[in-house]
């Protein structure tokens, strides 16, 4: 009778065994979809339009700014506004930098991509493009030399003001606010607005170095910016792709000459935007991303330890007790493991990507009237890099407004301004 | 730690799971802001360090009541003629430099009563125009053209933007003093000036330091 009784009550035991097993399956199972669908739902953005790319900046740009992520839209106006500079469409690059710098100027305060940005589980790259401080002040040169385009030297001057400003928070004081160019223009429209600008001058030299600055020459009349090489580009390193880099290819581009009006006119690098990249100094982001990275390589370890460990006592126990703790403990290491997976401390590598390598200027007295202008391009053995002469050809007045021109190596030639 | 509140333990897990994976998606403002009205003399919701319309406000509102209460202009026997000449922007934000001036003349003009008259020297060109056109007697005067009667200014209100910038890792800070002066146009004299300065700062979100 007790053998007879004591079967049933065994089977009963066993029955609610498999029944508890079975649910655990299915809560390993349920547990499986509810990461999946945390994964899912921690990574998805809202459905874009997928832009088609046709390989000319002047049509990919638009169509980026217009249809692509709001978070990229300071970039490609970066970007667009550099190719409408070569393509000579100053109207369109100076709306495009007016508009990428005010978001510039307002990202003070809360900011919703950002805070996503140094979370764990967003990349870096979710935050609104701004770009590194020597994109923003590239910026900021640009305008002003727009500025002054439009015979506004006061304006330019503040635009060349704020380039410096961007590169003032280096993280080694050597390099903070060390662009040369600004500096100089700085000082040119003082002068050229009857002040003196000998303290911009110093700064300028102090930043040259060893290199002679010309003095600012009162006949001057035509200012010629002049870029070249392409500039500098980023890339992620580390473990976890953690650590921004930057890449500064080159340049078969060293200097340039200019010819007009019977002036030869040699031009030499002022601005190495490769330099200014590189010596920025580390970043507050940096530690953030640093600490990701760690957070992620601590949650896979612990992941791996508990699946290891549950799963060996799961195995090799035969108490059910401890076959049950050893299997919360593997499924605890599974939920690390998906933490881990989950988080992102990639390096933001989206990058103003066509901006030149180096800056320059000459200033130039010439007569009032027509003219046409011949820059050539040398590469470091003083050989013209013949594909890449440009002609301009422009008008000075005698009206005491400077005519300002802008060449690159990428300039379409030829131009009439 | 039994195999039921371990089943448990897992449920609570996946339906936290699902429940996040399933959430919408948080979107600030789906339905978008409808136009917000603001005083020109209050600080919006989009703010930077720079020149804002408040400062333009404030600074041109002190102007105004300080150049009222000036000798020359509140004892003048007869209305000052007053010109403006551009002020000088050396601060390191660009702006339309005009309007800090156009301010001041609006509010000059509608508070002074006829305590002061402006001329209009950024319209001579068209001015000039009209009276060669009278001259050639394209157009009917009611005076006679050949005589100039274009007025000489009594005095030149101008002025001058400066700044102080900083940035570090700590944030932007940036002070923007504002002088305007009245300026005799016979004696080069200084009768009137005035200050404003106005400082912001800034720390922008630890992802762009």
């Amino acid at each position: 009778m007790l053998v007879s009784r004591a079967k049933p009550i065994r089977s009963r035991e066993i029955a609610a065994s498999r029944r508890s097993q079975a649910s655990l399956r299915w809560s390993a199972v349920l547990l499986a979809g509810a990461l999946a669908l945390m994964a899912a739902g921690c990574q998805t953005t809202p459905a874009q339009p997928r832009l088609v790319r046709t390989g000319n900046l002047l049509v990919d740009g638009p169509n980026a700014i217009q249809n692509g992520p709001a978070r990229d839209r300071v970039l490609w106006e970066y970007r667009t506004a550099a190719a409408d500079l070569r393509a000579g469409d100053f109207a369109r690059a100076r709306g495009y930098l007016d508009d990428a710098l005010q978001s510039q100027d307002l990202a003070f305060g809360k900011n919703k991509g950002a805070r996503q940005a140094r979370g764990y589980f967003h990349a870096e790259a979710k935050k609104t493009f701004l770009g590194e401080p020597y994109e923003r002040s590239m910026a900021y040169i640009y305008r002003g030399i727009l500025y002054w385009m439009d015979g506004e030297p006061d304006n330019a001057r503040a635009c060349f003001r704020s380039a410096e400003l961007e590169d003032s928070g280096a993280g080694d004081n050597a390099y903070a606010g060390d662009w040369i160019l600004p500096d100089y223009l700085d000082g040119l429209a003082t002068y050229t607005l009857g002040g003196d600008g000998s303290a911009a001058m110093q700064r300028a030299q102090a930043a040259a170095k060893e290199v002679k600055l010309p003095p600012y020459n009162p006949k001057a009349n035509t200012l010629v910016f002049i870029e070249f090489g392409p500039g500098p580009t980023k890339f992620a390193t580390g473990e976890y792709r953690e650590q921004l880099r930057f890449l500064v290819p080159h340049s078969p581009v060293q200097s340039a000459e200019i010819k007009v009006a019977g002036l030869t006119v040699p031009v030499a690098p002022v601005d190495d935007v490769g330099f200014q990249a590189t010596t920025r100094g580390g970043r507050v982001m940096d530690h953030i991303l640093g600490n990701k990275a760690v957070f992620k390589s601590a949650t896979d370890t612990a992941g791996n330890v508990a699946l290891l460990g549950g799963l060996g006592t799961a195995a090799l126990s035969r108490d059910r007790t401890a076959q049950g703790v050893g299997l919360g403990i593997a499924l605890a290491g599974l939920l690390s493991k998906g933490i881990s997976a989950a988080t992102t401390p990639e390096a933001d590598t989206r990058a103003w990507d066509n901006l030149p390598r180096y800056l320059s200027f000459a200033s130039l007295p010439l007569p009032p009237g027509k003219h046409t202008m011949t820059v050539e391009f040398k590469n470091a053995a003083g050989q013209v890099v013949s594909n890449l002469t440009k002609t301009i050809t422009f008008e000075t007045r005698g009206d005491g407004r400077d005519k300002v021109l802008f060449i690159s190596d990428q300039s379409k030639t030829p131009q009439t301004v | 730690m039994n195999l039921i509140s371990c089943r448990n333990t897992l449920v609570i897990i996946a339906l936290a799971g699902i429940i996040s994976g399933c959430a919408t998606r948080g979107v600030k403002n789906p339905s978008g802001v409808p136009v917000t009205e603001l005083r020109p003399d209050e600080r919006g919701f989009v703010a930077g360090t720079g020149i804002e319309s408040q400062d333009l406000v404030a600074v041109s509102d002190k102007m105004v009541r300080s150049i009222l209460s000036t000798p020359d202009i509140a004892n003048a026997a007869s209305a000052p003629r007053v010109v403006l000449d551009p002020v000088v922007n050396e601060t390191r934000f660009p702006i339309n430099k005009e309007i800090f001036l156009s301010r001041i003349q609006a509010e000059l003009n509608s508070r002074a009563r006829g305590r002061v008259v402006f001329l209009a020297r950024d319209r001579m060109a068209a001015l000039e125009k009209e009276r060669q056109m009278k001259q050639a007697g394209q157009v009917t005067s009611s005076s006679d053209p050949n005589v100039v009667e274009f007025r000489g200014a009594d005095y030149f209100l101008t002025g001058k933007l400066q700044g102080m910038s900083t940035r570090t890792s700590g944030g932007t800070s940036d002070y923007i003093l504002y002088t305007f002066q009245l300026i005799n146009a016979r004696t080069s004299e200084i009768v009137w000036e005035d200050s404003a300065e106005i400082k912001k700062q800034g720390l922008e979100d630890a992802a762009y330091r």
